[in-house]
């Protein structure tokens, strides 16, 4: 815990900022935005320029109008700031996977054994608000072991970065740097309290039954007594590689060769934890602030490399018409978002490995196809113990474990009953001659009319065992010419209207 | 056959698709190993979709089995050159008979996957010109049994049409047994009675 680099980020002026890049606010004049609160209208955002006119925060609407006529004022629309929060926090995600929403206005990002890609954790703290600026965000930032102090300095320090006496660096800030809400905090301004480091020397024992227990708590969090759990918004990946490009990335060949890169960071991690590749996103990072996702599965711990990026190249090559690199890419991270531990079995000796690689290879060849024709269209056959036809077989992606199958072995006298292929819409025959309670002597089916030479059956269906449907009786019926059929016969002779025919299946 | 890598199965007509398919699986189950069957979904919709209960009833082995459905032809190439790396695997393709037929180059580069990788494909696919198969044949349904009461076990008339290796123009009548996973010529045994009939009489 006490090795995590925070970097919490906070954008002052983000509703304003918002209204100014989108072009909607009048040029030229101050520009606040207020929200109606309980003591009347009151201002929730001050541009720069208006704050330079002596424009404050929660100054009541009123009194800014009188104080600067020429003042622009517009509605709040938490909402809408929400959502530019979100979005700054996905473009965040370049730096790190793990960045928390700190609303309303705010970020952590967790860059824990990120600083070193970017030349230290300082110059990444630098270039975040640098970018975050040049895209008309004000912005500030500081780091700290402990999001608590990270946020206590990015709002109230001059420092960018927590010193190492946490306590330090904490003690001449205000109260309100504990992230309070607003009830303790002016308690704690009534009682005389104006800085942490008044809090630290006061009896603890006095808080705790008032409402400084939250102050407490806060405080016990920016010292990093206290975890802090915070929900990323994105869960963590147990693994994860980034790298950053110093030259954006067009073309797919360098971006593969970056991919590659990226996989073998990841195995080299998970080599450690003794586990393989599950489930595993590469997050492509453009230029142009979006953020394109590939996720592959394989269905099983994977760590070959050379398997890996198979199964990425064809993604790939894939969607490399719709990646839109034009504007090029200039970050990538890998995160392995499952992974599974490898069993002993998988690293025994060769000979035991050589009877397996066949299965391995193919499940890798499965993993190949899936990736790309979709897992819905790789299939693998199970069996249920039912005796409705519709639901006595079925498919299963072949990805994933593969579940143990009732074994049905062919019967001792070779005989089919049931095809080798169905319908999924059983197809209506015209019966030309049929004997009631028998199969047809001549159908036509597909526009052809088939002889019956041979029949077997009925093998009846009741209508319980299909949901309510009618009865069906099931006749294999073979033609002339040798072609075997799975007809059934919906209802009985003389049950009302006449018994209709269809095909449900084919034999080989 | 089970020597060569890749072999062409083509229905004799309109509904002799499920024999030219079923003396396929009854190949690839005689050989055992691996098998992937990949084909285009207009042949799923044509001839219904494969169906689990009669693969295994088929003497099929359902661990081994794996389909793959694909939209289009290009697709059931693409997938069945991957499926060939596995070695031992027997592949079988379902093409359909819509637009223009597979070219020589797309079996050549079937048979080269299937040689390296001492795999098998069979291509079921209609009657086409250009191919790189070692062995064509022309696959019809037959009788299964002499009994109107009883079905036999599946059967099928072949034609043996192209040969690389020797002779072509056989014509034999199989009887798939899905118990021994094996073909049985059949009437041979009868063709035998009758010529043994015809030789006391002469």
């Amino acid at each position: 815990m006490s090795e995590a680099i925070w970097l919490a980020i906070v954008l002052p002026r983000l509703s304003t900022d918002r209204l100014i890049r989108s072009g909607s606010a009048p040029e030229g004049r101050p520009l606040a935005v207020y929200a109606k609160q309980a003591k009347g209208f009151l201002l929730t955002g001050v541009d720069k320029r208006a704050s330079a006119l002596g424009l404050r925060l929660a100054m009541s609407l009123a009194d800014a109008r009188a104080m600067q006529p020429s003042l622009a004022a517009v509605e709040a629309e938490p909402a809408e700031d929400a959502a530019t929060l979100d979005h700054i926090a996905a473009w965040c995600e370049r730096f790190t996977p793990i960045v928390v929403i700190d609303a309303p206005d705010g970020l952590f990002l967790d860059i824990t054994g990120c600083g070193h890609l970017f030349g230290g954790e300082l110059a990444l703290c630098d270039m975040i608000v640098t970018r975050l600026q040049a895209q008309g965000f004000a912005a500030r930032a500081a780091l700290a072991p402990t999001p608590g102090a990270a946020w206590a300095l990015a709002r109230y320090g001059r420092a960018r970065e927590a010193s190492p006496d946490l306590v330090q660096t904490l003690a001449p800030l205000p109260i309100e740097a504990l992230r309070l809400e607003e009830a303790p905090a002016s308690l704690l301004r009534r009682l005389g309290l104006k800085t942490i480091g008044q809090l630290f020397s006061a009896p603890r024992s006095a808080f705790t039954a008032r409402a400084g227990e939250q102050a407490m708590l806060r405080l016990d969090q920016a010292l990093g007594r206290t975890p802090e759990a915070l929900s990323p918004r994105r869960p963590a990946p147990p693994v994860f590689a980034l790298r950053r490009f110093l030259e954006p990335l067009f073309s797919v060949e360098t971006i593969l060769i970056a991919t590659q890169a990226l996989c073998e960071d990841a195995v080299q991690r998970l080599d450690v934890r003794g586990a393989g590749v599950r489930r595993a996103c590469l997050h492509l990072f453009g230029v142009d602030g979006r953020d394109r996702t590939l996720e592959i599965g394989v269905s099983r711990p994977e760590r070959d490399i050379k398997n890996l990026m198979r199964l990425f190249r064809e993604k790939l090559d894939r969607v490399a018409e719709n990646l839109n690199a034009e504007f090029g890419i200039e970050a990538a991270r890998l995160d392995v978002v499952q992974l599974e531990r490898i069993g002993s079995a998988t690293r025994t000796l060769a000979t035991i490995e050589e009877t397996q690689a066949s299965t391995e290879k193919i499940a890798s060849i499965v993993d190949v196809l899936s990736a790309r024709l979709g897992p819905k269209r790789v299939l693998r056959p199970k069996l249920a113990e039912t005796h409705q036809p519709e639901k006595a077989g079925g498919w299963q992606a072949g990805l994933g474990a593969v579940d143990v199958l009732e074994i049905e072995r062919p019967p001792r006298d070779g005989v089919m009953r049931r095809p080798f292929t169905v319908f999924t819409q059983p197809q209506a025959i015209e019966t030309l001659a049929s004997v009631p309670d028998g199969p047809p002597i001549r159908f036509r089916w597909r526009r052809v009319l088939r002889e019956v030479a041979r029949a077997e059956g009925p093998e009846r269906i009741s209508g319980e065992w299909l949901g309510g449907a009618l009865t069906r009786d099931y006749y294999r019926v073979e033609d002339k010419e040798g072609r075997r059929y799975w007809l059934y016969r919906e209802g009985f002779y003389g049950e009302g209207e006449a018994p209709r025919w269809f095909v449900h299946g084919l034999f080989a | 056959m089970a020597a060569q890598p890749l072999h062409e199965l083509c229905p004799a007509g309109p509904g002799a698709e499920a024999a030219a398919i079923g003396f396929g699986l009854g190949l690839a189950s005689a050989w055992g190993g691996q098998v992937f069957w990949a084909g285009e979904e207009g042949v799923f919709a044509e001839e219904g979709a494969p169906y689990p209960p009669g693969l295994a009833q088929f003497g099929l082995d359902l661990k081994r089995l794996i389909v793959i459905r694909a939209a289009k032809r290009e697709e059931v190439m693409w997938a069945a050159e991957e499926a060939l790396s596995a070695s031992g695997a027997v592949v079988i393709c379902s093409l359909s008979g819509r637009g223009k037929p597979l070219d020589l180059k797309a079996t050549r580069r079937l048979l080269l996957f299937a040689e390296r990788n001492h795999a098998r494909c069979l291509l079921v696919r209609p009657l086409a010109e250009a191919s790189a198969a070692w062995t064509r044949w022309r696959v019809a349904p037959a009788p299964s049994s002499d009994d109107p009461h009883e079905l036999g076990q599946p059967a099928y008339a072949l034609e043996l049409m192209r040969n690389r290796g020797g002779p072509a123009g056989a014509r034999y009548t199989i009887q798939w047994n899905a118990h021994a996973r094996c073909f049985d010529e059949r009437f041979k045994e009868k063709r035998e009675a009758v010529f043994r009939q015809e030789a006391r009489q002469a």
